[in-house]
């Protein structure tokens, strides 16, 4: 029944189009900022409760997370934790991530059944974010300054933008597009390619609402399309600029999470 | 009746001919829509019980067959642990993973897993292990130390030595993995390294064998043709008289795999070797026909009433030995194992085809030579056929042997039937699809050698499947009535919110894990907004879903993966398994890395919460669905994956054995039940299933054979005769088996009804030429003498023409094919020997009561 307001939530979007929107840009890398801080940055703050559900063959798993963010400054540092409450057996799992652009973010991890916080080595950002088909760079954003990016097609709704990793063998796609809307900055799509051109992986945002007038992609679905796997990811109750305090994003809150920001009222 | 049937051919040639010309011609046209199947699965009907269960299981747990690659250098100190070889390795794994048909997702290199290991104090780190190429020989050996210090990659992706190490290829389906291999050996040849690479895997030993079986249909059947060709030319010396049988067998061969084909029916192994049984047999009456005519002919008689002479006297006999023939191979129908019924149905009826050509188009075919021709071929036969030959002669000396010490002989013949029936005790069975190329073979080389640095290139699968969601749901309802209740008595009516809460969603799910998900949700929703003293009750129903969520995920229970660690260690410790990879290995691994990376903490975490955390964090890494190989998604079911370093189906059947034992000292946790699957396994089912069912369709086909000889011979003393040679021949050839301790696999098994449909065939003509003769002569010996010429030169004849046209299969590269070739020639000689020389030598023993001499029957020579 949460998921249910969606829809009515929606009717305000096509009003709320900001003027710098209208205007065609022509640069990719403000297209790309400007997309990464639509997507990334909303507000100062922001907490929203996740439903993931990862579909693979006829098998099916469910994931439920609360996202608490924090940005340090606009499109540079942020702040995360995501606390899991669903399976039951994972309750209490909790990722902290302190995002710095231009280095490797730290990340920890709190097991409450082994009771044990451990640093996660940031080796690699594109694994698996909690078996899912998302990654976790895809949670908390790539940072531009790894890929090159090109505008190769403007169209009436979108910015169409291509972009190449300065090392590739960093990654293990060739190239990925983007598809960013022109009026709420939002990606909408971004399709994985190898070398030979085969698309393999895609994102798509499947659902848009306009919460406290930042628009948002409130369902994202990754597609492995390898193997017909695929995630969705609903968000809900999605609010920013709450005024999170910057302790509950310490090392302390890995073991006692901050029950007041995680409720879903 | 043959005389008749005979007259009319006579009299229609041209109309037999072109309708052999048709038949022909439509079983050539069919030829082409062939479908090589060498799917040894295919050997269970597709319904078959274990068969599904094997499919089930490769579904259940995301399963493919897998060709694996293994690379060995022996020059470099350090195998391919060095920037080179690993270079290449990267490069090669690359390209496989982009080859149309591999399974990129599932494909297990150093280049596409993950490490795991510590990354200093309380730190986890999760990524690939060989992401890029090393470049220094530091970086080579810090891979290998990686490598090996998983257990999960430890003797699978490295050798246990350090040296070698191995790429497994899922591959989509089975049927491609010959094409696949193929490009894996062209990206092999690109490579700059001097590593050596080795292909195998049962896939790929399937597939090559299909290729290469259908080129040596190619070879042998028409090398047979050659040789009978040769052989009867060496007989009768006239080509013109002796093309007759061999078109005719040709179009036997051509007519017979057309209708295979043409009905739909795909060639397996068994039914590739349809063209080589068919040639030899199908001459065999031809041989008879031949014979007699060319000793018969007289140019003044004419080859009209030659031809119906000899068809009157023939006929039955003929007739008798096609359809016992056509019996022998048809009773195969009663195997359970599809590929060998339609081997032996459509021998059989290649049998009968053969007669019925055999009695309408040789005649048609001798009225039609010019009859200047047939003359030289009378001056040509009587000189070989004349009774100065060596073979005639050695013949004559063996009937005087026979006789004269017929004690001796029946002894001998007794006695070797003892040592068969301990050879027969001794019968290994066992198949390898492997073994069936040469030792010298690429893939028996990649074999040998893979296997030696591996844990083992072939798979079986043990799963272990809870019945854990059966009564989770009534166990959930108790639990949660007990919680109301206790509230009630405490005065607090939780009853009515619980039904607002479980009933919606009771009706929106058809899954209880979905239904507890969904309720647990809602409980702590409205945990946010309850009184006060319904808060207490809340919590007990929200821990009380919780625990009947867990509950389900059986296999993350610490205790049940301990069962399974420790079931693993048992199986592992028999020599034919290299090693089991399960769960419980993944989540020590896991647990180890994130408290120490120390061996000391390779241990199950003490909670099912633990468990699952550990899970969870593993699921963090770059190739989470390893997972769903060993346990499903439920966790309901959990895979064992065996490597074992032997595809024989005697070591499987170990495997299997060693297992129960296992079980049932240490019973499986309560509810589960153990079943296998994987290609191995199918192996061993089918089989099992061969062993019994050839039992059964021997024994169907002797008593049918045997009812037939009491009919023919209107006597059962003499019908039972009848099936001595056979029976005897029969036991020789499988004491033999037993006593060299070849292998009792699918040819050898198909021998014996091979050896039941032929061997019965000079028993027949012996013993209706022996009382032609006592009639005529009214006396034993004079009946023996006569028959040690003319009749034992035929049966002679015919077992060399059917031993020498499967000579063929002694050069074709693949096992199956010399072993059937082999024991062919053999079962010819001990089955014309027991016909020519026990037969008699009986005969002699039991004279009085079955020859008794007396006086020449005034009765008309027997013409049937």
């Amino acid at each position: 029944m949460m998921y249910r307001s969606l829809l009515s939530m929606m009717i305000g979007l096509a009003l709320l189009t900001t003027t710098a929107a209208n205007a065609q840009l022509t640069d990719a890398d403000e297209i790309v900022e400007r997309a990464n801080n639509a997507s990334y940055y909303a507000g100062d703050d922001g907490r929203s409760a996740a439903r993931m559900l990862i579909v693979d063959g006829d098998n099916q798993q469910q994931r439920q997370f609360v996202l608490l963010r924090k940005d340090v400054e606009d499109g540079g540092d942020q702040r995360y934790l995501v606390v899991f409450s669903r399976p039951a057996d994972i309750r209490g799992t909790v990722f902290r991530v302190e995002k710095k652009v231009g280095q490797a973010d730290d990340r920890w991890l709190y097991l409450p059944a082994l009771d044990l916080v451990r640093r996660i080595s940031s080796g690699d950002k594109r694994t698996s974010f909690v078996g899912s088909n998302f990654f976790y760079e895809d949670i908390s954003g790539r940072d531009l300054a790894e890929d090159q990016h090109e505008l190769i097609e403007t169209d009436a709704d979108y910015y169409i933008i291509e972009s190449t990793p300065r090392d590739p063998s960093s990654v293990e796609f060739a190239a990925f597009q983007t598809w960013i809307d022109r009026e709420t900055m939002l990606p909408m799509r971004t399709e994985y390619r190898r070398d030979n051109g085969e698309v393999y992986r895609r994102m798509e945002v499947t659902q848009v609402e306009v919460i406290d007038g930042y628009p948002t992609g409130t369902e994202v679905r990754m597609s492995d399309l390898d193997s017909g796997g695929y995630t969705i990811t609903q968000f809900a109750f999605s609010e920013y600029d709450i005024g999170l305090p910057d302790d509950i994003f310490s090392e302390r809150s890995l073991r006692n999470p901050p029950r007041q920001w995680l409720r879903r009222d | 009746m043959g005389r008749r049937i005979a007259e009319f051919a006579m009299d229609h040639p041209r109309a037999v001919f072109i309708a052999t010309l048709l038949i022909t011609l439509l079983g050539t046209a069919l030829i082409p829509l062939i479908q090589i199947d060498t799917d040894p699965e295919n050997m269970l009907p597709s319904e078959q019980e274990d068969r599904v269960r094997h499919n089930l299981i490769k579904e259940q747990f995301n399963l493919h067959d897998m060709i694996v690659v293994g690379v060995v250098n022996e020059q470099n100190s350090n195998g391919v642990f060095n920037p080179q070889s690993l270079t290449a390795l990267h490069a090669l794994s690359e390209g496989i993973a982009g080859i149309d048909g591999v399974i990129r997702r599932d494909l297990l290199s150093l280049a596409t897993v993950d490490n795991i290991e510590q990354g200093g104090v309380g730190t986890i780190r999760f990524e690939q292990m060989m992401g890029t190429p090393p470049q220094t020989t530091e970086q080579a050996l810090a891979i290998r130390e990686a490598t090996l210090s998983l257990p999960l990659f430890a003797d699978t992706l490295i050798s246990s030595d350090g040296g070698a190490t191995a790429i497994y290829v899922p591959i989509e389906a089975k049927d491609q993995s010959y094409r696949i291999a193929n490009e894996i050996r062209d990206l092999i040849s690109e490579l700059d390294t001097q590593d050596d690479f080795h292909i195998t895997g049962l896939p790929v030993a399937e597939d090559t064998f299909g290729v290469e079986m259908f080129i040596q249909m190619a070879i042998s059947a028409p090398l047979a043709a050659l040789v009978i060709f040769a052989l009867l030319w060496w007989f009768f010396r006239s080509v013109t008289l002796i093309i007759a049988p061999m078109l005719m067998a040709f179009a036997v061969v051509l007519t017979t795999m057309g209708a295979l084909i043409g009905m739909g029916y795909t060639v397996h192994i068994m039914s590739s070797m349809i063209p080589i049984f068919l040639m030899p047999i199908a001459v065999v009456d031809s041989v008879h026909i031949l014979s007699e005519f060319a000793d018969r002919y007289r140019p003044e008689k004419g080859a009209r009433k030659t031809m119906s002479e000899v068809m009157g006297h023939l006929f039955t006999p003929m007739l008798y030995t096609s359809i016992t023939s056509g019996i022998g191979f048809a009773s195969l129908a009663f195997t359970p194992i599809p590929p060998v019924q339609v081997f032996g149905l459509f021998v059989g009826a290649g049998i009968i085809l053969a007669f019925v050509l055999t009695i309408i188009f040789i005649p048609a075919y001798a009225v039609a030579i010019n009859p200047e021709r047939l003359s030289k071929l009378r001056a040509g036969s009587q000189e070989s056929s004349a009774d100065e030959t060596g073979l005639a002669r050695s013949l004559i000396r063996l009937g005087t042997f026979a006789t004269a010490r017929a004690r001796f002989v029946v002894i001998v013949f007794a006695g070797s039937l003892l040592v068969a029936g301990y050879g027969i005790s001794q019968i290994v069975v066992n198949d390898n699809p492997v073994r069936w190329f040469q030792s010298q073979h690429p893939i028996r080389v990649a074999d040998e050698v893979l296997n030696r640095h591996f844990a083992g290139t072939y798979s079986a699968y043990f799963r272990l499947e809870s019945n854990v969601a059966e009564q989770a749901p009534a166990r959930f309802k108790t639990r949660v009535d007990e919680i109301l209740n206790n509230a009630e008595a405490q005065g607090i009516t939780l009853s009515e919110t619980w039904a607002e809460i479980s009933d919606p969603i009771a009706a929106d799910t058809t899954e209880f894990e979905a239904y507890l998900e969904q309720v647990s949700v809602e409980v702590e929703d409205a945990l946010f907004f309850a009184d006060t003293e319904k808060l207490a009750g809340l919590e007990q129903l929200l821990e009380a879903t919780d625990e009947a969520r867990g509950d389900l995920n059986f296999w993350q229970r610490p205790e049940n993966l301990a069962y399974i660690a420790e079931m693993q260690e048992a199986l592992a410790e028999s020599p034919q398994v290299g090693k089991v990879n399960t769960l419980a290995d993944l989540v020590r691994t896991v647990y180890r890395e994130l408290l120490s990376g120390d061996d000391a903490d390779y241990q199950i975490p003490e909670t099912r919460q633990g468990v699952a955390q550990t899970i969870l964090s593993f699921q963090g890494s770059n190739r989470p669905h390893d997972l769903w190989r060993m346990v499903t998604q439920d966790y309901q079911a959990a895979n064992l994956w065996l490597q074992l370093t032997s595809g024989d189906n005697q070591d499987m059947q170990q495997v299997i054995d060693l297992a129960d034992a296992y079980i049932a000292e240490n019973p499986l946790p309560n509810g589960v039940t153990a079943s296998w699957g994987g290609l191995n396994y199918i192996n061993v089912v089918w089989q099992n299933a061969m062993v019994k069912g050839m039992a059964q369709s021997l024994a169907v086909a002797w008593v049918m054979v045997a009812l037939m000889m009491f009919l023919l011979f209107r006597s059962i003393i003499f019908g039972l005769l009848a099936m001595v040679p056979l029976t005897v021949s029969i036991a020789l050839i499988y004491g033999v088996v037993g006593l060299i301790g070849k292998a009792y696999d699918m040819p050898i098994a198909v021998l014996s009804s091979l050896t039941l449909g032929l061997s019965v065939d000079f028993a027949i003509h012996f013993i209706e030429r022996s009382r032609e003769y006592y009639q005529a002569t009214g006396r034993f010996t004079e009946s023996m003498r006569l028959m040690f010429k003319e009749p034992a030169r035929a049966i002679s004849r015919n077992a060399i023409v059917i031993a020498v046209g499967f000579l063929p299969l002694l050069a074709a590269p693949l096992v199956p094919y010399n072993t059937v070739g082999i024991f062919l020639a053999s079962i010819m000689a001990a089955s014309a020997l027991a016909s020519i020389v026990l037969l008699p030598a009986i005969l002699t023993l039991l004279q009085k009561w079955l020859m008794p001499d007396r006086k020449p029957s005034t009765t008309q020579e027997s013409t049937s």
